[in-house]
């Protein structure tokens, strides 16, 4: 039995998405180019840049590392529904306010790193913020308004 | 391409033999080789649904068994129970980035076998022992054995890691883990995994295309020395893009200095 297509269910920002895709689709690609996604950004699209990251059951993840038909039944949370009904989530009010973002290419993978870290350390040292954002990529700031978004999301910071 | 998400060993054991066919762990490295056009697998059986290759537990020699699908995140969690479970986690902690841990597998990165990887070093080191599957039955190879050059092991085409089996430590040992590269997440320039107990057990990753076991030293000398004068005795180590052969060796012995003295001083009198 050989498929390149195959129907796949998707349980994307609370919402089942049902879509045909290729076996070795990557989770980015489908939420891109399937379901119009698109604050998912592709990168390096092999695991380095953290652009593409994305919560899966509440955990980070590589969107370009997964493929999608091996997804199952697992929550996947993207960065257009980290704000909730909100216009902006806390993180994402802070990177704002810190002016941590230039290009932005780079911000939804940082929100969604740190809305990880947040989540079970609503308190995080620097160290830990600098742990979290290991595996993001900026090539405009420099990181320093990025980490102090997060200090003063933290509350460590003024 | 076509994709099988089977949920026992047996099953993925006939699904991969056929030609092309490729196991799917976490796929930390084939997703992204896939994507670079490095692998072009015509069968995927993806080992996420089996629930025996998953989970932690005790044995009764009083070591531990580690499924081989437990996460690089899950290990960098593992109590410190025993200075290889200390090892272990250490190496855990220095693998890739935050994302990565949460999906890459034990078993994943070992069957990969990349010379510069983090487990395959503090494996041997630790003496751990390999747990096979097959269609046809189990076996278990030593780390030191089960590793045969880059990217490279003695897993057969029908073959899944099932689980890494530590031995107990020895009683007040100390373990640590040094690893050298060029930025926070990326792969090692060197590594260095000591255990001290009775005796010293420490082992080098990126020196060679397999990790290496240092022998000759002795902790209340010159360990550095040492090092350098046991290192001399074997091939020169690799440059690649990462560093040259000649700054491999160069920091090589500094390296084993610093982790043999780290797992001296985490033993308990």
């Amino acid at each position: 039995m050989r498929e390149h297509n195959v129907r796949c269910t998707l349980n994307v920002n609370a919402t089942m998405r049902d879509t045909l895709v290729r076996v070795d689709a990557t989770l980015l690609e489908v939420l891109r180019e399937n379901l119009d996604l698109t604050g998912t950004k592709r990168g390096c699209n092999h695991g380095v840049c953290g652009a593409c990251n994305v919560l899966l059951d509440g955990t980070l993840v590589r969107s370009c590392l997964m493929l999608a038909v091996d997804v199952g039944e697992r929550a996947i949370v993207t960065v257009e529904a980290v704000a909730g009904a909100r216009p902006f989530s806390d993180v994402q009010r802070a990177l704002i306010d810190a002016g941590a973002i230039q290009c932005g290419f780079c911000t939804p993978g940082f929100v969604m790193a740190l809305t990880a870290l947040f989540a079970h350390d609503p308190r995080p040292t620097r160290a830990a913020i600098r742990a979290a954002i290991s595996g993001n990529l900026c090539r405009c700031s420099g990181y320093v308004k990025i980490v102090e978004a997060a200090e003063r999301l933290a509350g460590v910071a003024p | 391409m076509d994709y099988v998400a089977p949920e026992t060993v047996a099953d993925a054991c006939r699904a991969l033999d056929a030609d092309g066919s490729h196991c799917l762990a976490g796929g930390q490295s084939l997703v992204a080789m896939m994507n670079l056009g490095l692998a072009t697998p015509e069968r995927l059986v993806s080992l996420r649904r089996i629930t025996e290759l998953r989970g932690v537990a005790p044995t009764p020699d009083g070591g531990l068994r580690i499924g081989a699908m437990t996460t690089h995140a899950e290990l960098a969690d593992l109590a410190p129970d025993s200075p290889a479970a200390t090892l272990l986690a250490q190496a855990a902690r220095v693998v890739a980035y935050p994302a990565v841990r949460n999906r890459g597998t034990l078993g994943g990165s070992i069957a990969l076998a990349d010379p510069a990887a983090d487990y395959p070093v503090a494996l041997v080191a630790i003496d751990a022992v390999i747990e096979l599957v097959s269609a046809t039955g189990r076996r278990n190879v030593p780390a030191r054995e089960f590793f045969r050059g880059m990217f490279d092991t003695v897993l057969t085409r029908s073959e899944i890691v099932a689980a890494v089996r530590m031995p107990r430590s020895p009683e007040g040992a100390g373990a640590a883990y040094e690893k050298l590269s060029l930025v926070a997440g990326d792969f090692a320039i060197l590594s260095v995994a000591a255990i001290a107990g009775d005796d010293l057990r420490v082992a080098i990753g990126g020196y060679a295309m397999t990790p290496l076991l240092v022998a000759g030293l002795d902790p209340a000398g010159e360990v550095r020395e040492q090092a350098a004068r046991e290192l001399a005795r074997l091939p020169a180590p690799p440059g690649d893009q990462r560093a040259s052969t000649g700054y491999r060796r160069r920091v090589a012995p500094e390296l084993v200095r610093r982790a043999v003295h780290a797992a001296m001083r985490a033993r308990h009198a």
